[in-house]
């Protein structure tokens, strides 16, 4: 494939906008529901049942034709969000595309598109919980077996960071660390009880 | 672990011959009575103190670099050893193998933690995955600091290791 | 063979930290900063006596203190220990970079290796001892501005047009003026 002139973000987000929207069903609501440009790197924002779709349109209609990263967010209230990087090699362009999953998280698998979403869906699997429909083998990837747990929620307890007392609680020429005492660094989420 | 009376090959024999060049004098030893040493590892001659490196993360990088000059390209394996370095993070993950290692080696045998992160699970320990130091799992004669510790560090551990168990120190070719 | 060497190590080589317990004002932030929670400080407050209680109420002594001619009685914190966490650390330097007061510094010392993993948290008095071994900063770039703090020291002596480096033997010119934003 000849580089054309390279395409500027808000190309590239018209571009995609265009080609899921055409690819997807009427009647199914907006398959793109939000696009957001940052330092040039466009994020678009699909609605789950789109995908797949968008994932095959940022192959095809925009050359990105190399797989970066797929991960999760937690998003608290809102649900897991999960991202995915890719990255054209001939259009030098990144694209970043993004859907929110509320309820219990489930999504199709990116492995028909990119082969190599292979060990990031397994790795999102274990880490936030999703499950990714079609994935060939969804075990767990680095964690001990039999784990059981989901440890990137945001409501996953760090019991090391809970159970420690932590040194720079007490105020300077204080004995003991008083009671309403300064709040160690982040990782200690609110609402953890207190050891 | 079982004590094994060896006799010691080198008994009676003068190592001042076996200073290496290049040893610091006194004005570069540390106050407070660490003497910078000079160690004998001679393990070319005959028997040798066999060291063998579970290189798990970084710390594998400068514990080859000590050890290259120890073993060579060609490295003893588990079953050859006698001392048993981890050097790098012990994920819950490996700790098994870790063990399974090191269970492999034969009676005498030592183990030395090489770096933070074996020493006491380092900057991950509060992570959920990562055993917390692997003296959790087996018994560490021997904790040399660093992040990663310098290679002479390891050798300074592998001294102090000798220092502390004779059997040790007579592998390791010391009076 | 192999043989122990002390490596010829530049200034501020990741050793070993090392306490100069004077400069020390127990401000706590290396303890808060330090993302291992290795560093364990625990101090008191000690009133400093002041000038008032040199001379009893009365005898005519020299008046003292503040400006209503009373002394206010100060308040320092004293440290009672000061202990970092070797088999923790991982000599990211935060806490040296940290201290508003100069109190740590890099030692290159790096034989410190201990049978006992409790041995590894070096209390103050280790901390102490390896400030011995602290090299002295490397000198300056021979192409950098003078220091602001001997520029303003200058300036205050009343000598600000001699033109002379901020150190002898150096050359005047541009460099004299004090850095903005270097």
């Amino acid at each position: 494939m000849t580089p054309g002139p390279a395409l500027t973000p808000d190309a590239i987000a018209d571009r995609l906008r265009d080609a899921v929207a055409a690819g997807s069903p009427a009647g199914d609501g907006p398959a793109v529901l939000d696009t957001e440009i940052t330092q040039d790197i466009v994020t678009v924002t699909v609605a789950p049942p789109a995908w797949v779709a968008a994932l095959a349109c940022a192959r095809d209609e925009l050359d990105c034709d190399f797989f970066d990263w797929l991960t999760g967010v937690d998003e608290l209230d809102a649900g897991v969000a999960v991202l995915a990087h890719v990255y054209s090699l001939a259009g030098r362009h990144h694209l970043m595309l993004r859907t929110l999953l509320g309820g219990e998280p489930r999504l199709g698998t990116a492995t028909g598109i990119y082969r190599g979403a292979g060990w990031h869906e397994r790795e999102t699997h274990e880490m936030f919980g999703v499950w990714f429909d079609g994935h060939p083998r969804l075990d767990p990837l680095l964690l001990p077996d039999g784990y059981g747990k989901v440890p990137l929620r945001k409501d996953f307890v760090l019991a090391a960071r809970r159970d420690r007392d932590w040194p720079g609680a007490k105020e300077p020429g204080e004995q003991e660390a008083a009671r309403g005492r300064r709040r160690p660094p982040p990782a200690i989420h609110d609402g953890w009880p207190a050891s | 672990m079982a004590a094994v009376d060896l006799p010691s090959p080198r008994a009676g024999r003068d190592l001042s011959a076996a200073a290496v060049p290049g040893t610091p004098g006194p004005g570069s030893s540390v106050p407070g009575g660490m003497a910078s040493d000079t160690v004998v590892l001679d393990t070319g001659r005959g028997y040798a103190l066999w060291v063998f490196d579970a290189g798990l993360a970084c710390c594998a990088v400068e514990c080859a670099a000590a050890l290259s000059r120890v073993n060579g390209s060609a490295g003893p394996g588990p079953v050859q050893a006698n001392v048993f370095i981890v050097a790098g993070t012990v994920t819950d993950k490996l700790a098994p193998l870790v063990l399974q290692a090191y269970q492999q080696v034969p009676d005498p045998k030592w183990v030395l933690s090489f770096g933070a992160c074996s020493n006491s699970g380092g900057p991950y320990w509060d992570s959920y995955c990562v055993v917390k130091g692997v003296d959790q799992i087996m018994p560490v004669d021997v904790y040399v600091p660093g992040c990663p510790p310098r290679p002479e560090a390891l050798l300074h551990g592998l001294d102090v290791l000798a220092q502390r168990h004779p059997v040790a120190g007579a592998l390791a070719g010391r009076p | 063979m192999a043989g122990l060497v002390t490596a010829d190590l530049p200034a501020r080589s990741r050793g070993v930290i090392g306490l100069l317990e004077e400069n020390c004002t127990v401000c706590m932030l290396c303890a808060r900063e330090c993302p291992d929670w290795c560093i364990y400080i625990e101090s008191h407050k000690e009133p400093v006596p002041s000038v008032q209680d040199a001379s009893p109420p009365g005898t005519g002594g020299p008046a003292a203190g503040g400006p209503a001619g009373r002394g206010r009685q100060r308040v320092r914190n004293a440290l009672d220990r000061f202990a970092i966490d070797f088999s923790l650390c991982m000599y990211c330097g935060i806490c040296i970079e940290v201290c508003p007061y100069d109190a740590l510094f890099w030692s290159p010392e790096f034989s410190y290796a201990e049978p006992d993993l409790r041995d590894l948290t070096h209390e103050r008095g280790r901390l102490g001892t390896w400030m011995q071994t602290v090299p002295p900063p490397p000198a300056h770039d021979p192409g950098a501005p003078a220091p602001k703090e001997l520029l303003a020291a200058q300036a205050a002596d009343g000598r600000p047009g001699t033109g002379a480096g901020a150190r002898p033997g150096t050359d005047s010119g541009p460099r004299d003026r004090p850095a903005s934003g270097s």
